[in-house]
């Protein structure tokens, strides 16, 4: 590859990636030269302005054709926009929580670390979102995870934070194996790692045994990919992990990196295995024919993510299980193509209504945790009399995630429940356990809101809310709503910016 | 009027968000916001009303929401059924909230208790005038809600916590049949519109067995809401809230749901026989059923509660025999008397600090209003002749007569004796005999209690006479026009030995409570002298006594200590096996999550090799 070729590329695509990158390496010379006094919390200002830069740059890539660069290993394409946008907004509220996390032995001097390493996290997610190759894919994947092994346990000092960490990196570990043993294969049938060049090959392959390689393939990338979406039975980590986490962290983990999991399931399922025949006749396509394996995942997700949850007493843990489930409905989407084609739709609509409600609920958290040096549920209780509006917007999001009507999570539910309908043929047992896994889930759900609302005030501290959080909660709180009440509004910017994704699925 | 009519829920919601917001500051005065927010609401329902009676329907909807190729419309829509009804909601509130300002005298929460109600009267508004299912489904819930925030308004008390858990939980119940059928619905005519859902069940697209199962998926749904035979069990319950909140719950809020879901889906109902058999049967069982329990309960309260049950039975069995008018004009009648008896028990209650009629007694000359009132909604909800009770009682026998459902008429007429039955043994039991404590500091209730009794009292005389066999049918008539073909007749014709033998059977059940619990206090000779049949009647009373002591009241009693049993272990052994296995899961997945990374990953290899080895085998690659 020459120069010219080099230069010829059109480098703007890649802008958004470029400004994080730059912040990166700006926040950590800044962060190696600065005097110990400096207060590093400033940082956090600096970090979300190249957060905001690079949403402001995506936007104005809005209106550029398809573009795939560096021999097509990254492409901007509408769904590489669209899941990038929330990616941002995702990052920039958690920058904002982690600019007021104050932990009780302090982050000292690696308060620093933690926001460069955090935007490399999202750097990682961002390349996933536009990568045209496997290779790209797992370096980006790799890029976040190893990210946030180190993210988790930045508590250098915290036995539970240490823990977490190294639960992580194991768990995490045979994640990349599993699903890099898996990519391996599918470069051994089609002999190519650009997803493009391997569909067309795998489209035309109708021999039983290569489609037998190719099902082994599949397992082990989805497998290896549901650590990160933390999908049961592979989701043991993530309670553990979120608990020992950092709380702005134990959001980033349950928003961000879950959203990147379901972000390159979907690159690599629909490239892939839509277009491959699932058998010698090539009657269904792949995904078609083996979605009752995704379909019996989603299920046992949904099933254990609430059933555990019931049982828990740590605030952060009882998310750990809420947002396994939420995971499990997601997988429905995926495991019933949504209905059709707007599966796109309907998991960017629940993921958009996931990243406001469920930050929101970590806010919260934050805010309480900190206060009071404990995670328990019963620093809820009696919240609603001492800061009625802390509780206010709390209720909001408990409201959204159990998926009552009138806020985000009740709109992106029902999405995904009809899609499990409108499919032929429908699947009703999944559409069963979904109902019965919601109804479970308002068991923990309103019993937070019991503390909250009747219960005795667990301490007469008044929650200072800085005015980080307090945005973040305004915005979470504002946007349940009227996303809610007018889904619409999304769903137009959707069909209006992105249309209906035809450029990701039909240019393979 | 009628294209404003969207902002008739919209005043109680503001009430609602006003009180929420400032009602810490304002405290009781936070009630006249209430107040005068729901005093515009009635009077633009009022208006409505009167503009519908000669305007036709009208129906305003705007895009919500487009999901592939369906759009979602919101919107408002005034027919005559919602019409009704939001007269109904809105003056039923009023009046409560009025009452409330006395009843609730003293209370720490008390704008509080005023956003709720405003919160659950702009719910149960918008459940009316929703123009598709969607929307309907959307107020359900927030009724359910509101409904769940009064009932436990005295969270610190425990039997009201756990109340206001089982109503939310129980109707929630009947809301997952509900939402299934919308969405079977939804299905088979790809609409959630009325109209359309309508027009498609007419010309026959579904099929007969799917129909059946989806009106009897949404009538799960009343089931529910309107606490029908088996998931009744909330409403008893439900008493540990606030009397007031009794009072707009079982008159115009909540159970009112139910009716009026079945109400407006009728055409969906009419088109499949066994749904329409499955209506009636469930509300003729929960009739009787309920009046049965009734008939021995000894809180005040739980005897209206049960009593509600009932006519809700009686309003769904008029609906499953094709009683449309019969249906809709008891829901609005029962909502005037039973308002109006919850707010007079409310007021007992107020006077002498106990729900516990044994405890009571004497009282009619202490409470010189509330007894009479009292005895209004007793004699209404009797079927006592020309009041309003009579008259829609009346035209559901007349239904099930024509209907031809012998059975379930005779079980009306059961029901009918037993109701007047066990209201007049109420009745009595406050009111008549000797007073069982000194009662020298009993009170009657200031006027602000008073007057919402009173303009109930004047509806439970006078409502019934918009729809009379003697003075016309204008309500019928009204309600039907324009839909004759579907909704039936206006008024149903029947033998005049029906009404009757309604007549009759009330007042053999008035004369059998008097004489067992009012008997005592009256001078014998009196009645001796005047019938010679009645005193050979009053001489064998002992005897007459033990024959109702062991055959009918022992029977009863025997059903109802059957029936309350399998209430008990039966329905809530099978509801707490259900969560009892729910939890059993959670602690399973709870032990496994031992914090062992090692059996995490062991986990995590089984589950690959467990999906790979499945895929080998159903894929035939291992052969």
């Amino acid at each position: 590859m020459d120069l010219n070729t080099m230069l010829s590329y059109n480098w703007g695509a890649m802008m958004p990636e470029f400004i994080i990158l730059g912040t990166t390496m700006a926040l950590s010379i800044l962060d190696l030269f600065w005097p110990v006094h400096f207060n590093r919390r400033k940082l956090a200002w600096f970090a979300l302005t190249g957060i905001i830069l690079a949403c402001l740059s995506l936007i104005s890539l809005f209106s550029f054709e398809t573009v795939s660069i560096l021999s097509d290993t990254f492409r901007l394409d509408s769904f590489a926009k669209a899941f990038k946008l929330l990616l941002l907004i995702g990052a920039g509220l958690i920058i904002l929580l982690a600019h007021s996390y104050e932990p009780k032995e302090g982050l000292r001097e690696h308060r620093g670390e933690f926001y460069y390493l955090f935007l490399t996290a999202l750097l990682g997610a961002m390349i996933m979102t536009s990568s045209g190759d496997l290779i790209t894919l797992f370096v980006g994947l790799e890029l976040l995870s190893l990210s946030s092994y180190i993210l988790v346990g930045i508590r250098k000092r915290d036995r539970s934070a240490n823990e977490a960490s190294m639960k992580y990196v194991i768990n995490g570990g045979i994640s990349t194996a599993i699903t890099l043993f898996g990519m391996s294969y599918l470069y051994g049938v089609t002999g190519s790692v650009n997803l493009g060049e391997m569909s067309r090959t795998m489209a035309a392959m109708t021999d039983g045994q290569l489609q037998y390689i190719m099902g082994l393939a599949f397992f082990m990338v989805f497998v290896g990919l549901s650590f990160k979406i933390a999908a049961a039975p592979f989701h043991m980590w993530a309670p553990d992990v979120y608990e020992g986490a950092p709380t702005p962290v134990a959001a980033f983990l349950s928003v961000i990196s879950k959203m990147a999991g379901f972000v390159i399931l979907l690159r690599i399922f629909l490239s892939l295995f839509l277009t491959a025949p699932g058998d010698a006749f090539g009657a269904l396509d792949f995904l078609e024919k083996n979605n009752i394996y995704i379909a019996s995942m989603a299920g046992l997700t949904i099933i254990i993510g609430n059933v555990v949850a019931l049982r828990q007493q740590n605030l952060k843990r009882l998310f750990a299980y809420s947002s396994i489930a939420h995971a499990g409905y997601l997988l429905v989407a995926v495991a019933t193509l949504g209905g059709g084609y707007f599966l796109l739709d309907t998991i960017w609509y629940y993921l958009l209504a996931y990243v406001l409600m469920n930050i929101g609920v970590f806010a919260v958290i934050q805010l309480l945790s900190s206060q009071s040096g404990s995670e328990d549920i019963s620093v809820l209780a009696g919240l609603g009399r001492k800061s009625p509006y802390l509780a206010l917007a709390f209720t909001i999001y408990i409201l959204s995630l159990a998926g009552i009507p009138g806020t985000t999570g009740f709109i992106g539910k029902l999405n995904i429940f009809l899609g499990t309908f409108i499919t032929e043929p429908g699947h009703f047992v999944l559409a069963g356990i979904m109902i019965a896994g919601t109804v479970v889930s308002y068991v923990y759900y309103f019993g937070l809101l019991v503390q909250i609302f009747f219960r005795p005030i667990h301490s007469d501290k008044v929650v200072k809310i800085r005015s980080g959080v307090s945005v973040v909660l305004i915005i979470c709180a504002i946007g349940t709503v009227l996303f809610g009440l007018f889904p619409n509004i999304a769903f137009d910017f959707l069909h209006d910016q992105f249309g209906d994704f035809t450029d990701f699925i039909s240019s393979e | 009027m009628m294209e404003n009519a969207w902002l008739i829920p919209i005043f109680p919601l503001v009430a609602f968000l006003v009180l929420l917001l400032v009602g810490g500051r304002l405290r009781e005065r936070g009630a006249y916001i209430g107040i005068i927010f729901t005093l515009a609401s009635f009077m633009l329902s009022l208006l409505t009303l009167m503009e519908r009676f000669s305007a036709p329907t009208y129906k305003k909807t705007l895009e919500w929401l487009t999901l592939g190729g369906t759009q979602l419309t919101a919107g408002f829509e005034i027919n005559q059924l919602n019409a009704l009804m939001l007269v109904i909601v809105s003056l039923v509130s009023l009046l409560v909230q009025i009452y409330s300002l006395g009843y609730m005298k003293g209370e720490g929460r008390f704008s509080t208790f005023y956003a709720y109600l405003g919160f659950f009267t702009f719910a149960m508004l918008g459940l009316v005038m929703a123009p598709n299912l969607v929307q309907l489904y959307f107020f359900w819930e927030l009724v359910g809600v509101g409904s769940f925030l009064l009932i436990g308004f005295y969270f610190y008390k425990q039997e009201a916590k756990a109340a206001a858990k089982k109503a939310f939980i129980m109707t929630r119940i009947g809301d997952v049949g509900l939402l299934i059928g919308i969405i079977l619905l939804f299905w088979e005519t790809g609409s959630f519109e009325y109209g359309e859902i309508f027009q498609a069940v007419q010309s026959g697209v579904i099929s007969d067995g799917s129909l059946t199962l989806i009106a009897i998926l949404i009538f799960v749904g009343a089931v529910g809401k309107s606490g029908q035979f088996p998931l009744h069990t909330w409403l008893p319950d439900a008493m540990e809230g606030p009397t007031p909140v009794s009072a707009l719950i079982h008159a115009a809020t909540m159970v009112a749901a139910g009716v009026y879901l079945v109400a407006t889906m009728f055409p969906l109902f009419l088109a499949s026989e066994a749904a329409m058999q499955a209506v009636a049967i469930t509300g003729g069982f929960t009739a009787i059923f309920a009046a049965s329990i009734a008939s021995v309960q000894k809180d005040v309260k739980r005897v209206l509660a049960y009593s509600t049950i009932s006519q809700l039975g009686f309003m769904m069995l008029a609906l499953g025999t094709a009683g449309y008018v019969a249906g809709v004009f008891h829901l609005m009648t029962h909502a005037f008397f039973k308002a109006l008896l919850f707010l007079a028990a409310g007021s007992v209650i107020h006077a002498i600090h106990t729900q516990d009629i044994e405890r009571m007694g004497g009282l009619w000359a202490r409470l010189k209003w509330t007894g009479p009132l009292f005895l209004v909604g007793t004699l209404a909800i009797s079927g006592f002749p020309l009041l309003s009770g009579f008259f829609s009682k009346d035209e559901i026998l007349m239904a099930a007569w024509t209907n031809g459902n012998y059975f379930l008429f005779i079980l009306a007429v059961i029901t009918s004796f037993l109701t007047a039955f066990y209201m007049f043994r109420l009745f009595f039991m406050i009111f008549a005999g000797e007073s069982r404590r000194q009662a020298k500091q009993v009170k009657e209730s200031p006027a602000i209690m008073l007057l919402p009794m009173l303009v109930l009292g004047v509806l439970a005389v006078i409502s019934g006479y918009i729809q009379t066999p003697w003075f016309g049918t204008f309500l019928g008539e009204w309600l039907v026009e324009g839909n004759e073909t579907v909704l039936g007749a206006a008024h149903s014709e029947g033998p005049a030995w029906v009404m009757i033998l309604a007549v009759s059977v009330a007042l053999a059940g008035i004369l059998l409570a008097y004489m067992k619990y009012a008997r005592t206090k009256l001078p014998r000779e009196g009645l001796v002298k005047e019938n010679s049949t009645l005193y050979r009647v009053l001489e064998n009373k002992y005897y007459m006594d033990e024959i109702y002591y062991f055959t009918i009241v022992q029977m009863i009693k025997g059903i109802s200590l059957f029936l309350s049993y399998m209430e008990r272990f039966i329905i809530g052994g099978l509801i707490s096996t259900v969560t009892g296995s729910i939890e059993g899961m959670g602690k399973i997945g709870s032990k496994l999550q031992s914090g062992q990374v090692q059996q995490y990953g062991m986990i995590a290899f089984l589950g690959l090799a467990v999906l790979l080895v499945i895929f080998a085998l159903t894929g035939g690659y291992l052969r």
